[in-house]
């Protein structure tokens, strides 16, 4: 409906208000929308971000099963482990902390386990020589709980922010004012004081550093990170006898009409796109969210909603739609029940995060049903051609220590991040994550199994301040899905290209905030077909008018003064 | 309120003091009167202070460029420029023509049902069977709309019970939850399901204050079932009607923050979005509060003048409205 169907009372409102604002417009208070701002870009030039990176020393005090495989563009797989090492190493020795208390703050996907009376957060401040106390708070509204307690200035001494909210945080310039830097204590070499933090990565640190200064603890850290993957239902495949050796998405849509049959309940594809296009990228060859930014055939940078590929991909998605291959409720772009479609077997093909594919997965997969079998595609492309993927940062949650800490603190908790740290396969690990043996787990078959208690108690928390380098281990006793989902990244990685501005940590000014949301449901409505393809490069033309252009123009100033990071 | 209208009540002053007192001691003895009253009002006064009044300074907001970390304090003032930006901007005004049609939708096909549903109950003889059917319509009112969303796309959905049926059936199919088009009958739908009971309460209220004498008086006069609806339980629920009406129309343009937030991504913005939710969209998930808080006041406003004027409808009418002329 245009603004030309508002009832007559808008109408007039709308002038006499214009009216009288005109009149107090000719006071110009503020110049709003100025140019881009140079103070707290966040950013930082490459010679600036190798004085502030650590060294790294990688550690062999455990070695993986599966070893680890070297990819394109600095990508490697993930250390794999098919069993808990019989005699776990310790990694740390001596005291950890020295008594401290401290509050600390992490997302959590689950269930809040009890805070008071858990013997597991006891049991780790135990081996930790300190008290955190700790506050999970609900990871969904994670990214809205911050912004106030920023404002607030009523921050934890350590807390967890992951980088998806750092846009909406202005971190570039919160950053300097609110965490404690941490590049006296961990640039270069001084990171071998604290051999765990030192065995990350030097790519899980690039996004740690913001304005020239290392202030981030990289959470979760690992060299194959991409947006997602591809998942099918092998059995269902199998049984079907439809070959799963997809290189187009021609062969895609033969999938589609062969494993489709609505009257029976069961329909072939979930929604294929992700959120604002996260997923389908890969396929269409265009940019990421996260990096959205590319170059056309001149050098000119080109944003993700400007290319060919993403009209391509709503375009092929929209006759998947018609052509009625997605679940109803897929149509009606219903995400949270997607796991229970694709376990129950409603639908054959899904897009999600690399992180779906694991041993909880399979078992809750084969509760629904027994012969549950996930597997991934191999990345391909569109057209058939050679497939690459945009690396993701490093690590995609950074944990802070607050600015008001003094040294002797600051030293404390890292040494407490040190222990934390702890590589999977040591004592410490084992501590962390399953907490007391006998109380919180036993060891099965060779891997640790949480006992009801731990259960109960154990929830992602510690892990949200400081981890190791992610590793695929076996989760309740699926040691063939950590072993397929080894050689499918070994696979991946050899794909994998980093995209401009790669770890930059550009912050955007605020202007630009609210230029997605238009496109969000525009690509919503075009992918589902609800309306057509001219409705999107309408919308583009807005974008770049709006302020995509002047986006543009800020990131051309990027690249000139600091360089695409690559 | 004029003294002179009060001077002729009988425990008013005597007529030599001047007036200035008598004015004082009148306000002392109302005082003293209703003190018990006046003190029970006391914590919802407060309750609305401190939730309603207080945070009504934030407004603030909608007259600068506000950032987090500047605060209310720092934050530079740009006048009007958020409210010219919301008048420049399409998707406001499409916001907007949906609220009042959303709004208008549901005072046609919401508003009379808790009436009826009243009346119904009002019927029934059997007192179990009345508390029963009662206790059941009210039910849905605790559900949260959440809940409420994945009822009707278990039943309605493209997935749900009837398009089941209606594909192992061989017949077409119409998924009434992605429907665009019928997007405003489906939100009404859904709040008559888990409301109409509910709302029902307060008309029973006005039904059980009507004089029993005066049913007994027009059925010895010979007045069927349907002459005594007519005369006596609709006039005796006019008053109610009216004020419920007036608060409906204040709040026409709130129509449910979460139920078009749940359902926005199934039929799309053009459907779904009313002023609650593009105030969210364009303020809070993108940190624009001024915008945001433009776009709330901007609601404020005309909500205000909405009650206001239904107001004013309902006295030129006889009725009380909100408070007695």
């Amino acid at each position: 409906m245009q603004s030309g169907a508002i009832p007559d009372a808008g109408g007039l409102s709308r002038r006499g208000l214009l009216t009288s604002i005109a009149v107090i417009a000719a006071v110009p208070l503020l110049d709003a929308c100025g140019s881009p701002k140079e103070k707290g870009a966040g950013t930082t030039s490459e010679g600036d971000l190798s004085k502030a990176l650590p060294a790294y020393a990688p550690s062999d005090l455990v070695k993986p099963d599966i070893p680890v495989v070297a990819g394109a563009n600095g990508a490697s797989t993930d250390p794999a482990f098919l069993a808990y090492p019989a005699n776990p190493v310790r990694t740390v020795t001596g005291a950890v902390g020295a008594g401290g208390t401290y509050v600390t703050m992490t997302p959590l996907w689950g269930a809040i386990p009890p805070s008071s009376g858990n013997a597991y957060y006891d049991a780790v401040n135990k081996a930790l020589g300190a008290t955190l106390k700790l506050q999970p708070a609900d990871g969904n509204t994670y990214a809205d709980l911050l912004p106030p307690l920023f404002a607030a200035d009523k921050l934890p001494d350590w807390i967890d922010v992951p980088s998806w909210t750092t846009t909406k945080l202005n971190f570039g310039e919160a950053v300097r004012t609110k965490f404690a830097d941490l590049t006296p204590y961990l640039a270069g070499d001084k990171v071998k004081q604290y051999p765990n933090l030192a065995a990350l990565s030097t790519n899980a640190w690039v996004s740690g550093v913001w304005n020239g200064k290392l202030y981030g603890l990289p959470i979760y850290s690992s060299n194959a990170v991409i947006a997602g993957a591809y998942f099918y239902r092998k059995d269902i495949f199998d049984k079907a006898g439809v070959s799963a050796d997809v290189t187009s998405i021609a062969d895609l849509e033969a999938i589609g009409k062969a494993l489709t049959n609505a009257a029976a309940g069961q329909w072939a594809f979930d929604d294929l796109f992700g959120n604002d296009a996260g997923y389908i990228c890969q396929i269409f060859g265009f940019p990421s969210q996260g990096y959205p930014w590319t170059t056309d055939s001149g050098g000119k940078l080109q944003h993700r909603y400007e290319t060919d590929g993403i009209v391509e991909a709503l375009n092929w998605h929209a006759k998947m739609v018609k052509a009625g291959y997605l679940h109803p409720d897929a149509v009606a772009n219903n995400s949270q029940n997607a796991k229970q479609r694709f376990w129950s077997g409603k639908v054959a093909v899904c897009a999600d995060g690399t992180g779906a594919w694991n041993g909880d997965d399979a078992k809750s997969g084969a509760a629904a049903n027994p012969s549950y079998n996930r597997q991934a595609f191999k990345l391909f492309s569109a057209k058939g051609d050679k497939p690459t993927i945009q690396l993701g940062n490093g690590a995609s949650m950074y944990s802070y220590l607050n600015k008001k800490l003094n040294d002797g603190q600051i030293k404390e908790l890292l040494a407490i991040a040190n222990y934390l740290a702890a590589p999977y396969g040591s004592a410490e690990w084992l501590t962390v994550n399953f907490g007391t043996a006998g109380t919180h787990h036993t060891m099965t078959a060779g891997n640790p199994l949480l006992t009801e208690q731990g259960s109960k108690e154990i929830a992602t928390t510690f892990q949200f301040l400081a981890c190791p380098a992610s590793a695929s281990t076996v989760q309740s006793g699926a040691v063939q899905v950590v072993k397929d989902a080894a050689a499918w990244q070994a696979d991946l990685v050899k794909h994998t290209v980093k995209p401009l501005f790669y770890g930059m940590n550009v912050s955007e000014p605020a202007q630009f905030a609210s230029l997605g949301q238009p496109m969000m449901d525009t690509i919503t409505d075009v992918k589902l077909g609800r309306k057509p393809i001219s409705a999107w490069t309408e919308a583009v033309t807005t974008w770049r008018k709006q302020g995509g252009d002047d986006l543009r123009k800020f990131y051309d100033g990027i690249r000139e003064k600091f360089g695409t990071g690559k | 309120m004029t003294t002179g209208g009060t001077a002729t009540k009988p425990d008013a002053p005597p007529r030599p003091a001047p007036a200035a007192t008598v004015t004082q001691r009148r306000w002392r003895i109302r005082l003293l009167r209703d003190r018990s009253l006046l003190l029970m009002t006391l914590p919802a006064v407060v309750l609305l202070a401190v939730f309603a009044y207080v945070p009504m300074l934030g407004l603030v907001t909608a007259f600068q460029s506000y950032d987090i970390y500047s605060g209310f304090w720092h934050s530079p003032l740009t006048g009007l420029d958020n409210f010219q930006r919301l008048l420049d901007d399409p998707i406001f005004w499409h916001a907007l023509s949906n609220t009042l049609v959303i709004s208008a939708v549901q005072l046609v096909l919401y508003f009379p049902v808790p009436i009826a549903l009243a009346l119904v109950f009002n019927e029934v003889v059997n007192a179990r069977l009345r508390s029963f059917v009662q206790s059941v319509v009210y039910l849905p009112h605790f559900f949260s709309w959440v809940l409420v969303v994945t009822v009707f796309q278990e039943m309605l959905g493209g997935a749900g019970a009837l398009n089941t049926m209606l594909r192992r059936h061989g017949w077409a199919t119409w998924d009434i939850m992605t429907d665009p088009d019928a997007f405003k009958y489906l939100v009404t739908a859904q709040a008559v399901w888990k409301e109409a009971g509910w709302g029902v309460i307060v008309f029973l209220a006005a039904l059980a204050a009507i004089d029993q004498s005066l049913y007994e008086a027009a059925a010895a006069d010979g007045a069927g079932r349907w002459r005594r609806l007519w005369h006596i339980t609709l006039p005796g629920m006019r008053g109610v009607i009216v004020l419920m009406l007036v608060l409906r129309l204040g709040n026409a343009l709130t129509v449910g923050f979460e139920q078009m937030l749940v359902q926005r991504q199934a039929v799309g913005r053009d459907a779904s979005e009313v002023l609650d939710t593009f105030a969210y969209y364009y303020g809070v998930v993108n940190n624009n509060f001024s915008y945001g808080a433009a776009a709330g006041l901007f609601k404020g406003v005309l909500s205000l003048i909405l009650v206001l004027a239904a107001n004013k409808l309902a006295h030129a009418f006889g009725e009380d409205g909100l408070y007695r002329k």
